[in-house]
């Protein structure tokens, strides 16, 4: 009997047990479902918010490029206390250091922080060689909301002049830019304000302009008189897409003032000797003189089936310059007290690119630039003519091949063969040199790193 | 000496020259992908000497590949930038090839519960900057409208902000998707979910009748609509290759351009532009 309970209790046993789990495993699945549903609102509410985060790190863009270099030249580089001394590679990187012919260079190590919130930008970029650390570009832009054409900047950023200085150094095919817009703008930069207007609506966009007010000093450099600088270029395309073939071309002018801050002056060529007129009045010191430039720009575009495209590009510029007597760079009455010099001037250059497939771009670039476009040759050194260093002409011809390896990588071979005007034979002291062409032309190999 | 070394390079030549097999690669849009990979499957079923590498990312990101040079043949549901084109200028010095290989209609999907039948263009912006934010307000339940959306490196995204939006920025609770399928399935799954896209994807959803203005009759984003230009969303979905294309590259962009390429558009659920 005793046996036959225990037989009923096991059956019972394993007949409502099963029946009883699977009650519970049906309460489980339900829990179970919550919970997992419960698990899956938080992660998606993780996702969205990394999302979130994600999409505000998305506007933060940050670009850079390294350009390493070596560089000959014909001779070395000779003390400033020797005879027969002048600078080598000073439009081709920066003058080489004393008794120097070749040497490894860090051109340019830029670093740049954009951050774009679509109609707003902030923009910081910094420039990081053996020489330090320097701030090529930083400034704020606005766009307007309504038919985003109008872009309101401040800050420092590119000088809207002519289209040289808009063609970044990483995308030029040339190491560097030509003597005449290193010369006029040196940094290439500019602290100012400026309203550009340019439209994404294809019936619009053949237009483009671009026009503010500077200091007129440099990149970096704190204001030194009270007169701002307009600079402002207007910009035509003519695209033919069928041919594929397009001519951009493209007016500029620069309208500015540059104050003395020296008694001695030299502003008149004089017609009939072609000498330099010694003004030396004391109200020369506070004195405003023109630093007016008109330039006219043209790019040429076209694409030949099977080879690549070809780019021809010219641009030139005249005007009126301040400088000193070894340059007619800009005249900064901020820095040592030099005499002035204002030129008339004239400059042009012109560039042939060709492409052949993917990797490989051939360079011709031909500039000239005049600081004095008043006198010639024989009349620098001429006793008694005032006519300095910055009076010479220059013109360079450059040969170049580009190689790009990668999206990322390219290899420039290129070499400046850079021709002086020959000063009058009875020149002396620094002009000695330049009675004959001097040694100075420049051999580049540069390796560039982009992302 | 002279013998081996002349079978030596007459091997290495026939070697360079025999059997080479092409590759052209394609990036860019989301939206073009499926017909993308379709143009590429007939095309090597064919032409079994060139293959095609198919990728999405975005037309934003098929533009950079094209101009870095890392792809063939960029696919974009938008026209390219001025700011694209001189970016191509500036370092190939062409202007880039613009071919128009179908057309589309630009849907705007809902639940196939939900009762709104057609919305108009100002309706549609309302919605998508945060204006209207409930679905009675147009017509529909009382309920909150959920935004599905797309990243800001789609074709697709670019045109709708720029000519539904009029450029102006989209609700911050939109949810950017991946991709049109993304939106589709999101849609597909969300009662109060609004979402747009390709006409092309729609699966298991509802394509809104859209009106240009409050007078104007409503459209759905069918063949005839889209070609005739009644419906008012209507745009191009282009192909893009760096220079004027020759050799393979060409004989390929021709092939989608005749009849057979055209037909696969059509089976794919777009509109042939030819």
């Amino acid at each position: 009997m005793k046996i036959f309970i225990l037989f009923l209790l096991i059956i019972a046993t394993l007949f409502f047990q099963p029946t009883h789990a699977q009650d519970t495993s049906n309460i489980a699945t339900k829990e179970d479902i919550a919970e997992i549903k419960g698990a899956f609102d938080g992660m998606n509410e993780t996702v969205t918010e990394m999302k979130n985060t994600l999409d505000i790190l998305k506007k933060i863009k940050i670009s850079g490029y390294i350009q390493a270099q070596y560089q000959i030249a014909d001779t070395e580089a000779l003390s400033s206390t020797a005879l027969n001394t002048y600078p080598i590679g000073n439009f081709a990187g920066g003058s080489f250091p004393t008794y120097v012919n070749s040497r490894f260079q860090l051109r340019r190590g830029r670093l740049k922080i954009n951050y774009d919130n679509d109609v707003t930008q902030y923009v910081l970029q910094l420039d990081l060689t053996q020489n330090g650390v320097g701030i090529k570009d930083a400034y704020i832009s606005v766009k307007e909301e309504w038919y985003r054409t109008a872009t309101l900047t401040a800050g420092i950023f590119d000088r809207p002049f002519g289209y040289e200085i808009s063609h970044s150094s990483n995308m030029r095919e040339s190491p560097e830019r030509s003597r005449m817009f290193q010369t006029l703008f040196p940094g290439e930069r500019e602290l100012g304000a400026k309203i550009e207007l340019v439209s994404e609506n294809e019936r619009y966009n053949w237009l483009n302009l671009k026009a503010g007010f500077f200091n007129g000093v440099l990149n970096n450099a704190n204001e030194n008189d009270s007169r701002k600088d307009f600079i402002g270029r207007i910009g035509f395309l003519f695209p033919f897409y069928e041919e594929n073939f397009e001519i951009d071309c493209g007016v500029s002018l620069y309208a500015g003032n540059v104050r003395s801050n020296s008694t001695e002056v030299y502003s008149t060529i004089n017609d009939a000797t072609k000498k330099f007129t010694r003004d030396s009045l004391s109200s020369n010191i506070g004195k405003y003189f023109k630093r007016n430039h008109l330039g006219a720009d043209i790019q040429m575009y076209y694409d030949i089936p099977s080879l690549g495209g070809f780019s021809l590009r010219g641009e030139f510029i005249t005007g009126t310059q301040p400088g000193t007597a070894s340059s007619n760079s800009f005249y900064n009455p901020g820095s040592v007290v030099s005499p002035l010099y204002e030129r008339k001037f004239y400059g042009w250059y012109i560039n042939f690119v060709q492409n052949f497939g993917l990797s490989n771009q051939l360079l011709l670039k031909y500039d000239v630039f005049d600081p004095n476009s008043k006198i010639s040759d024989e009349h620098i050194g001429a006793t008694g003519s005032n006519l300095k260093a910055g009076d010479i002409k220059y013109s360079t011809f450059g040969l170049g091949w580009i190689y790009h390896w990668d999206a990322n990588v390219k290899f420039i071979f290129f070499k400046d063969f850079v021709t002086n005007e020959k000063v009058n034979n009875t020149a002396t002291g620094s002009l000695i040199p330049f009675k004959k062409d001097v040694k100075d032309n420049v051999l580049s190999l540069r390796m560039q790193y982009k992302f | 000496m002279k013998k081996i070394f002349l079978t030596l390079l007459l091997a290495v030549i026939s070697f360079g020259f025999s059997g080479s097999n092409e590759t052209i690669t394609v990036k860019g849009s989301d939206t073009m992908v499926i017909l993308a990979q379709r143009w590429a499957e007939n095309y090597m079923s064919a032409h079994s000497e060139i293959a095609i590498q198919v990728t999405g990312g975005g037309s934003g990101t098929g533009i950079s590949a094209l101009i870095n040079g890392t792809t063939d043949i960029c696919n974009s549901s938008r026209p390219m930038k001025q700011s694209e084109k001189e970016k191509l200028k500036q370092r190939y010095n062409t202007l880039g090839v613009e071919i128009k290989t179908a057309k589309d209609g630009l849907a705007i999907y809902v639940h196939e519960s939900n009762p709104v039948k057609e919305l108009t263009l100002q309706q549609i912006k309302m919605i998508y900057t945060g204006k209207i934010t409930n679905w009675k307000d147009i017509g529909g339940n009382d309920a909150k409208i959920i935004l599905y959306s797309r990243e800001n490196n789609s074709g697709t995204y670019v045109y709708f902000k720029d000519n539904v939006l009029e450029g102006s920025d989209f609700a911050p609770s939109a949810q950017n998707m991946p991709g049109t399928a993304a939106v589709v399935n999101a849609v597909a799954k969300d009662k109060n979910g609004i979402g747009y896209g390709g006409a092309a994807y729609g699966k298991g959803i509802k394509y809104v009748h859209v009106k240009k203005d409050a007078e104007s009759p409503a459209y759905e984003p069918t063949e005839e609509n889209i070609k005739l230009n009644k419906y008012p969303v209507t745009r191009y979905l282009y192909m893009y290759t760096r220079s004027r294309p020759t050799g393979a590259l060409k004989e390929y962009i021709d092939w989608i351009l005749s009849a057979e390429g055209q037909a696969i558009v059509s089976k794919v659920g777009y509109f042939p532009v030819r």
